[in-house]
């Protein structure tokens, strides 16, 4: 619907579809004609609006030309509306719009001005050496963060609104030259068929990008520093900012991903390949390692070195549970102590670390509830899954599925599991890349990157498992050499 | 034309999963009959094995087609369905017997306390997971399982090497000839590998230097089972014919043993691992001929039939398991051969009548980073 020419009408007409109290109506004079400023009052810059619509507007004289009006304000953004629905979309996005009797146009000024949180070190990877800033709520912000750390103008932005009520922005991020154009488009394609009442969070998102809709794994990679996400965008992944969520995504994902941290970029390749070798251990033994064990005291008896089959029969004397019971039971109250010092207020933290480790470990094993071997076990195997926190919850799944086959059906029963899972995640491809690549399919440049950390000279092309372009990502001299 | 496999995968494959079969029952059965020339029935087998698959191999570098395609132009629909038939019975038979062997294993080996058939069940869970997969699963399990292929073995060969004679196996010749070829017929079950080979045709890009890289993984997972016969035969000597299991007996005297009890069950259970997949080779196989000759949308359900059939064989009538050894060793050995030497031998003469509207393959030239096609 057209504006109409009296500021009055188009305001009231606004008042019809906005209806709500925190929209401010401000009436004004421009050059002898009325005008009206509609925002809304919470999310604007209220000095940016005295200093940059309102005193230049008093400071109009003569004649009221359509230029006039347009340069007479110093905003750095603003633009032309001339529909009812855009207007009204424009002033509930935050924007502050002019209404000036004449004119079947309004101007839209960019002077949001949200609440917003400081950049701090995400606490989901924080990092011994290297960059610690950390992406926030507010999309503009990480922009400019992406923005800072790669100033070319082959870094692309695309915006679109998904959502509904939240019509929350979302931006594609890219290197031209880099990305696969392919893979834009389709990601592009797909976010704009995404039919939602509101993305409150990036995590909305992934859901419609995975293939599998059923999987437990992680189907599109996921970041909070922009130093990541720049090195991830220049493999040739495309990210997906989300107005509102701190966490950017990725795609396409490889799960070797969260086995690299961001110090292994920043450490000596020995020290990187140690760690990384370590994670995979950890995230082994946190996953297999109560199947085996309750397998071994169940099933396979052999198995187990006899001085310390002798120690496990002194401490699981008189437990009433079965081992695969004992080590269910342990594995739910380790469980639950997580989820609860995850959700309960902070001060009462220490209550449950105290709870749960003293009132409900030690009191458990003294009083023959649960043997300490098992205990120790679900411990230490919850200690080795933090080692990629980004799996944890997979791998927290996968740990209790291990532990039912392996107290049921023994090890001949988890070795078959693990064949399954092996094979699965070999066959599992989203947008074109199969995420266990390089591993398989192997892919012999990108193994320098993989479990094995090479030195970054050896890394001079893009990864071939992710399909993109201009593989030269670096180039050795002689000097270097 | 898009590739399913690359040389390299199938290579590792050569690797990965064929000498599996082998180190469970087979030693022991040649044992009986060759005593310390077992060795050389083994490479008797090896050696026909081989040249069936440099047959097939010449065969791969002038096809143009896989074989199914191969078959149907030369012999025409009905003729090359009958082939195909007889080949879902060959893969039918050999994984009967494999898949017993692998649920003999498991039950009355690992699990020495609490023999129960519901404990083998999930392997058949794992085969029809397998089946259900492309030929391009295939090859991408080969770049993973090959390494755990190679730690098990390793680790169990490094844990036997103390306690080999190698000159219990001289000297040569010694049971007779006849002995020999015995030994070599009625482990025929256990060999015939290169047929798989056959189904690779037409499925990966023969490159310039791939008749060497092929031939070279093929003689290399040779030369492992052939080893791992030498040390079996070394460390038990002539009482290895009692050893019904060779992947568990191997390495149980090292002195590692004393301290950290069975270590070496880490290495049988990375063997075991890749062994899933492994035992369950002729069932895929089998399942992709199937789905060929059956042409039904949903060919899950012909996988999952003959998934059943093979489940009600082996669970059912594991009581009769004796006598159909004993009948695939001693009476099917005349059809494995037409099936695994004879048949594939006659490879060549399929490549004679080339498809008249056939124009030459170029493949696309693969971008280098498109991983995603393997």
């Amino acid at each position: 619907m057209p504006l109409s020419k009296k500021s009055e009408n188009t305001a009231d007409k606004l008042r019809e579809i906005l209806n709500s109290d925190d929209v401010e109506y401000l009436p004004l004079s421009a050059a002898n004609k009325k005008a009206t400023l509609v925002f809304i009052k919470d999310i604007v810059d209220k000095h940016g609006i005295g200093e940059f619509i309102i005193k230049p507007l008093n400071s109009l004289k003569g004649s009221l030309t359509g230029k006039k009006l347009f340069d007479t304000f110093l905003s750095a953004e603003k633009k032309v509306v001339s529909t009812i629905e855009k207007t009204a979309a424009e002033v509930v996005g935050g924007n502050t719009v002019l209404l000036v009797d004449g004119f079947t146009y309004a101007l839209s000024f960019g002077l949001k001005m949200f609440e917003k949180r400081a950049i701090t070190e995400p606490p989901t990877s924080s990092v011994i050496k290297g960059p610690r800033e950390g992406f926030v709520e507010s999309l503009q912000v990480n922009v400019s963060l992406m923005r800072r750390k790669l100033k070319t103008e082959s870094l692309k932005f695309i915006n679109i609104n998904i959502g509904n009520y939240s019509n929350t922005q979302l931006c594609l991020c890219y290197i031209d030259g880099i990305a696969d154009k392919k893979l834009v488009s389709s990601l592009k394609e797909r976010l704009q068929n995404i039919n939602i009442d509101a993305l409150l969070d990036s995590s909305y998102v992934s859901k419609y990008l995975g293939e599998k809709k059923s999987s437990i794994f992680k189907q599109v990679g996921n970041t909070e520093k922009p130093d990541i996400l720049a090195a991830k965008i220049l493999e040739g992944r495309v990210a997906i900012l989300v107005d509102g969520s701190p966490i950017v995504l990725t795609v396409p994902y490889l799960l070797i991903e969260d086995f690299q941290s961001p110090s292994d970029y920043y450490n000596s390749p020995y020290t990187a390949t140690f760690m990384r070798v370590l994670r995979l251990i950890s995230v082994l033994i946190s996953m297999l390692l109560p199947a085996v064990f309750v397998a071994a005291e169940l099933f396979h008896l052999q198995l187990i070195p006899l001085s310390f089959l002798l120690t496990i029969v002194n401490s699981i004397k008189g437990i009433p549970l079965s081992p695969s019971y004992e080590m269910f039971f342990t594995l739910l109250i380790f469980e639950i102590l997580n989820e609860a010092s995850l959700r309960m207020p902070r001060y009462v933290g220490m209550v449950v670390s105290i709870v749960g480790a003293l009132v409900l470990g030690e009191t458990a094993v003294n009083a023959g509830i649960i043997s300490a071997p098992a205990l120790m076990i679900i411990a230490f195997s919850g200690i080795c899954l933090y080692t990629v926190p980004e799996l944890e919850q997979t791998f927290s799944l996968l740990r209790l599925i291990f532990l039912i086959i392996g107290g049921s059906i023994g090890g001949y029963g988890i070795i078959v599991a693990l064949s399954i899972l092996l094979i699965y995640l070999i066959s599992f491809e989203n947008f074109g890349t199969p995420i266990f690549a390089p591993f398989s399919p192997i892919v012999k440049e990108d193994l320098k990157d993989g479990i094995y950390k090479g030195f970054m000279l050896e890394t001079s092309s893009r990864p071939k498992s992710i399909k993109n372009r201009n593989k030269r990502r670096l180039k050795v001299d002689k000097m270097t050499e | 034309m898009e590739y399913q496999l690359k040389t390299r995968q199938i290579c590792l494959f050569f690797i990965a999963f064929l000498p599996l079969g082998k180190f469970f029952m087979m030693p022991s059965v040649i044992a009986g009959i060759t005593g310390e020339d077992c060795w050389i029935s083994v490479l008797i087998n090896i050696l026909i094995d081989f040249a069936v698959f440099s047959v097939l191999l010449y065969v791969a570098k002038k096809s143009d087609a896989n074989i199914y395609t191969l078959l149907s132009r030369s012999l025409g629909k009905t003729l090359s369905k009958i082939v195909l038939i007889l080949y879902v019975i060959y893969f039918l038979l050999k994984s009967v017997l494999s898949i017993y062997e692998q649920k003999e294993y498991v039950e009355s080996t690992i699990y020495l306390n609490a023999q129960n058939v519901f404990y083998f069940l999930p392997f058949f869970i794992a085969a029809f997971f397998l089946c259900v997969k492309k030929l391009r699963i295939l090859g991408r399990a080969a770049d993973v399982f090959f390494l755990i292929t190679l730690i098990g073995y390793v680790l169990l060969i490094a844990l036997s090497i103390n306690n080999l004679d190698l000159a219990s196996v001289l000297p040569i010749g010694a049971n007779g000839f006849t002995n020999i070829i015995k030994g070599s017929y009625k482990s025929i079950n256990w060999f015939g590998d290169a047929v798989y080979f056959a189904f690779f045709i037409g499925e990966f890009k023969f490159g310039k230097k791939d008749r060497i890289k092929l031939s070279l993984s093929y003689v290399i997972s040779c030369i492992m089972t052939l080893l791992f016969i030498l040390v079996f035969y070394s460390v038990f000597t002539y009482i290895s014919f009692r050893q019904r299991y060779a992947l568990t007996e191997t390495s149980k005297y090292t002195t590692v043993i004393n301290n950290l009890e069975r270590f070496d069950y880490f290495g049988i259970s990375c063997i075991l691992l890749s062994n899933v997949i492994g035992a369950a080779l002729p069932v895929f196989f089998c399942s992709k001929i199937l789905c060929k000759l059956i042409d039904i949308k949903r060919k899950w359900i012909t996988i999952l039939v003959l998934i059943g059939i093979e489940t009600i064989l082996i669970t059912v009538f594991s009581e009769y398991y004796k006598s159909i050894e004993d009948f695939i060793l001693n009476y099917a050995g005349y059809y494995y051969i037409f099936m695994s030497v004879i048949l594939p031998c006659c490879a060549p003469l399929l490549i004679i009548k080339k498809d008249k509207n056939a124009v030459e393959i170029k493949p696309k030239k693969e971008k280098k980073n498109a991983v995603y096609q393997s």
